[in-house]
């Protein structure tokens, strides 16, 4: 089956999943298809948009009519040349993407560190993301209700019913160093869909991450690796504790994509303690020679 | 004789309250405009303060210095010279809430004036006295009283945190009623206007407010007539005014309604006895008498002055109680050694200059992105009560905001860029090793390293062992300081999940704008101390 013919059947796959929301909660991986996407080109929303069409197009994860929380790493007070939060341009090529497979509505939303208006407004996340038509609300603490983890730690916790009330959920963290688990990606993100005091999580921060990741278990993940935070994680300062790689990496395998994304950082997956306890619980794979990794440049 | 009102006075009363809404209106746009709102740079939203002549008056005394945007307040005396007290009645924000309540406790007949008040109009003149002498010994208590800094302070510290307690419980109704969608409607919206919501004095603040408000079941205006200095200072500016207060006496019945009427005691009948000064052109008497009676004809002639009687034993009275107290004001830890409690905002002028020129208005505390800026009690001595100071446990220094220092309408606060207040340091942080959980726990945490916003990091970590109840050895990362790079912003004390009493915290020792409050002789690259 030729790319073309491929999309052909994704796009049949998405009407009729269409017809029957919520039947396939996750589409299954096309025969034949990649693990991962790897692209890489000068333009993050090119880049972002090539990745999601390596893997099949947004119509394979996002079916009409469809409610999707886009959840982007906006943490903390910091520009995007700071690399603190997630490349505004991926995010908004990620609305746009959803959009036009389908999606009613499209929420991108983060609990933030720093005071919600200042990180929404100067990462330049808020202004992209209305623009290409999500809404991008802050936090309600109306709606934080204590949840069932269920994880081998955390039992229960506070979540923000907003990303378990969505139909689909997508991750879309930046990979960054940080001090206690080395490297942050996708799976600490989920620190920022549950409410406070989230810090005492730091006492078992790998165990918490891999149970909260197990828990909200996202549609699809994007890593934002445009530009790396190398040092003084997970909020740097200036451009010096930041690198250029200009690189997307996208899959279902949320595990598989941070143990890709700490290569960046030149760390072997089995040596970070989150990825271990991710992968015994057999949520994804570690170990790169095991995925296929479709890479492309745009 | 025909009995009827002045259609002309009822209608320039109207329109006096229109503008008075208007001006009260603006007074809150700016008052909530007083936030991040996408821009480092926030714009004039103080400028109110700048009409305040007394404030110019006081706090240029005060501290010796002039601050150019208090040109403004020419405008206001000017007015005032040629006007009379119009600010008071159709301007001032403060004027208009006393107003405001003096009418509807007559509505209410809570307030029933039965005969013609004297007495205590004075005090005000007193009260202003009391300031200027005591700016001459450089102790600046203007902001105490001053009507706008009294306004704009319990606005912000009290009515806005109560306001959103009672908009956050509306909101809590809709989701009641299942209209969550309504709900989240408002909470988005209220999202928007970024409320500070805690204020440690909030409800003393409130409380002294709603008792000068209560005071108008007594008294109409009971504050303008009796307390305001800025209304003594008018009074005594108002001297040429174009437009006098005449009686026609073939019309007048002498049923004194104007006089039991009057809002601020200015006895408006018989008209030999009206006090200019203490007229603010509300147009009451003009308006209610029942033979229209009452009119303000353009005359140039001056006034004789004073008006309300402020004999010379008086005047000198309140001149020796101000100066014999001020040193009361200044007995204070603070003549000894620094408080470690007194976390100035960045941009803050070394303490002696500060206390000079702060208004204790509140700007800089509606400005604060983190609610971490708070009126002060004891922490500044009886001088500084209720200044800003930084409690992280409340809130923190947002490290990419200079909002505080933008918004002080003295330059109390020096007007600071970001990239400015980056290197200003207001503090140091300590680790308390007998409460983090690294060192006594032996597990991981170091959330402050990661909340520490300079790069590279103020807060590093090192290995640690800690030696745990079961006798075996736990061995961790814990935080150290490194001292040349914090800049006290708070956010690690703010942040610590040891809740009740954060295990790292910040003092004021080694703020960069003291001299003695000194850590380390030399502490960090060289930086000049704001002066």
């Amino acid at each position: 089956m030729d790319r073309r013919d491929f999309l052909k059947d994704m796009a049949l796959g998405g009407l009729v999943a269409g017809l029957g929301p919520r039947l396939m909660a996750q589409a299954p991986k096309p025969a034949g298809g990649p693990d991962l996407a790897f692209v890489q080109g000068d333009s993050p929303a090119k880049i972002t948009k090539e990745a999601v069409a390596v893997l099949g197009g947004m119509t394979r994860f996002v079916a009409k009519g469809d409610v999707v929380m886009i959840k982007p790493n906006i943490g903390w007070d910091r520009t995007p040349e700071m690399a603190a939060c997630t490349n505004p341009e991926v995010v908004k090529a990620l609305v746009e993407m959803c959009l036009n497979a389908g999606a009613k509505k499209v929420v991108v939303m983060d609990n933030t560190t720093n005071q919600a208006q200042r990180c929404y407004m100067r990462s330049g996340i808020q202004a992209a993301a209305k623009e290409a038509g999500a809404d991008v609300p802050y936090v309600n603490e109306r709606r934080i209700k204590k949840m069932a983890i269920k994880g081998e730690w955390l039992k229960d916790w506070d979540v923000i019913q907003d990303f378990v009330e969505a139909d689909k959920l997508i991750n879309v963290p930046i990979a960054k160093h940080h001090s206690l688990c080395r490297v942050t990606i996708g799976m600490k993100n989920w620190l920022g869909a549950i409410g406070d005091p989230r810090n005492q999580l730091h006492q078992k921060l790998d165990q918490a991450e891999v149970d909260l990741s197990a828990f909200f278990k996202p549609t699809l993940t994007v890593l934002d690796a445009y530009r790396i935070l190398v040092r003084n994680g997970p909020q740097g300062g200036r451009l010096s504790d930041t690198r250029l790689l200009k690189t997307i990496v996208a899959g279902t395998d949320y595990v598989a994509i941070d143990a890709l994304g700490a290569s960046f950082f030149d760390i072997p997956p089995a040596e970070l303690p989150f990825l271990k306890l991710a992968n015994q619980r057999g949520l994804g794979e570690i170990n790169p020679e095991k995925l296929r990794i479709e890479k492309r440049t745009v | 004789m025909k009995k009827e009102r002045s259609r002309k006075y009822r209608a320039l009363q109207l329109v006096r309250v229109g503008v008075q809404a208007a001006f009260f209106a603006l007074f809150l746009y700016l008052l909530f405009r007083t936030h991040f709102t996408g821009q480092d740079y926030i714009g004039s939203v103080e400028v109110y303060f700048h009409f305040d002549p007394l404030l110019a008056v006081a706090t240029a005394v005060a501290s010796r210095a002039v601050f150019t945007a208090f040109a403004l307040a020419a405008i206001t005396i000017a007015v005032t010279f040629i006007l009379g007290r119009v600010v008071c009645g159709w301007v001032c924000p403060l004027g208009a809430v006393h107003q405001f309540f003096s009418w509807l406790f007559k509505k209410t007949k809570l307030l029933r004036p039965k005969k013609i008040v004297t007495g205590g109009l004075s005090w005000k003149y007193f009260v202003l006295i009391f300031i200027l002498v005591s700016a001459v010994f450089t102790l600046d208590v203007v902001g105490i009283v001053d009507p706008l800094s009294f306004l704009y302070r319990t606005i912000v510290t009290s009515v806005l945190p109560a306001f959103g307690q009672g908009f956050m419980m509306l909101t809590g109704f809709t989701y009641n009623l299942g209209l969550a969608g309504l709900g989240d409607k408002l909470t988005q919206f209220f999202e928007t206007l970024t409320i500070n919501a805690t204020f440690r004095q909030g409800f003393l603040i409130g409380l002294i407010f709603l008792g000068f408000v209560l005071l108008n079941m007594f008294r109409e205006r009971f504050w303008c007539r009796t307390i305001c200095p800025l209304g003594a200072f008018l009074g005594l500016a108002s001297r040429w005014n174009l437009f006098k207060l005449k009686v026609d006496e073939n019309k007048c019945i002498k049923c004194n309604l104007c006089t039991l009427h009057c809002e601020t005691q200015a006895h408006p009948w018989p008209d030999e006895k009206w006090k200019s000064s203490e007229c603010v052109y509300c147009e009451t008497c003009a308006a209610i008498c029942p033979t229209a009676a009452i009119t303000f004809p353009a005359k140039g002639a001056p006034e004789k002055l004073p008006a309300v009687d402020l004999s010379r034993r008086k005047v000198l009275t309140a001149t020796f109680l101000a100066f014999f107290s001020v040193p009361f004001f200044r007995i204070s830890q603070a003549a000894k050694r620094a408080s470690e409690k007194l976390i100035r905002p960045p941009g803050a002028l070394p303490e002696k200059a500060f206390l000079q020129k702060c208004i204790k208005c509140g700007e800089c505390m509606k400005a604060c992105p983190t609610n971490a800026l708070q009126p002060a009690l004891t922490e500044a001595g009886p001088e500084g009560l209720w200044t800003p100071v930084l409690v992280p446990k409340i809130g923190y220094c947002e490290y990419y905001c200079s909002l505080c220092s933008q918004v002080c309408p003295t330059g109390a606060i020096k007007e600071l860029t970001v990239p400015e207040k980056l290197n200003v340091r207001i503090g140091t942080a300590w680790i308390n090793k007998n409460r983090c959980i690294p060192y006594f726990l032996g597990r991981p945490c170091i959330v402050c390293e990661e909340h520490c916003p300079t790069s590279p990091k103020a807060i590093k970590f090192v290995m640690v062992e800690a030696k745990l109840p079961d006798g075996t050895v736990a061995t961790q990362k814990a935080p150290v300081m490194d001292l040349d790079l914090c800049i006290g912003c708070g956010i690690c004390e703010n942040k610590c999940p040891v809740m009740d009493d954060p295990a790292i915290y910040v003092t004021s020792v080694g703020e960069q704008r003291s001299e003695k409050n000194r850590l380390l002789l030399q502490i960090g690259p060289d930086q000049p101390p704001i002066k």
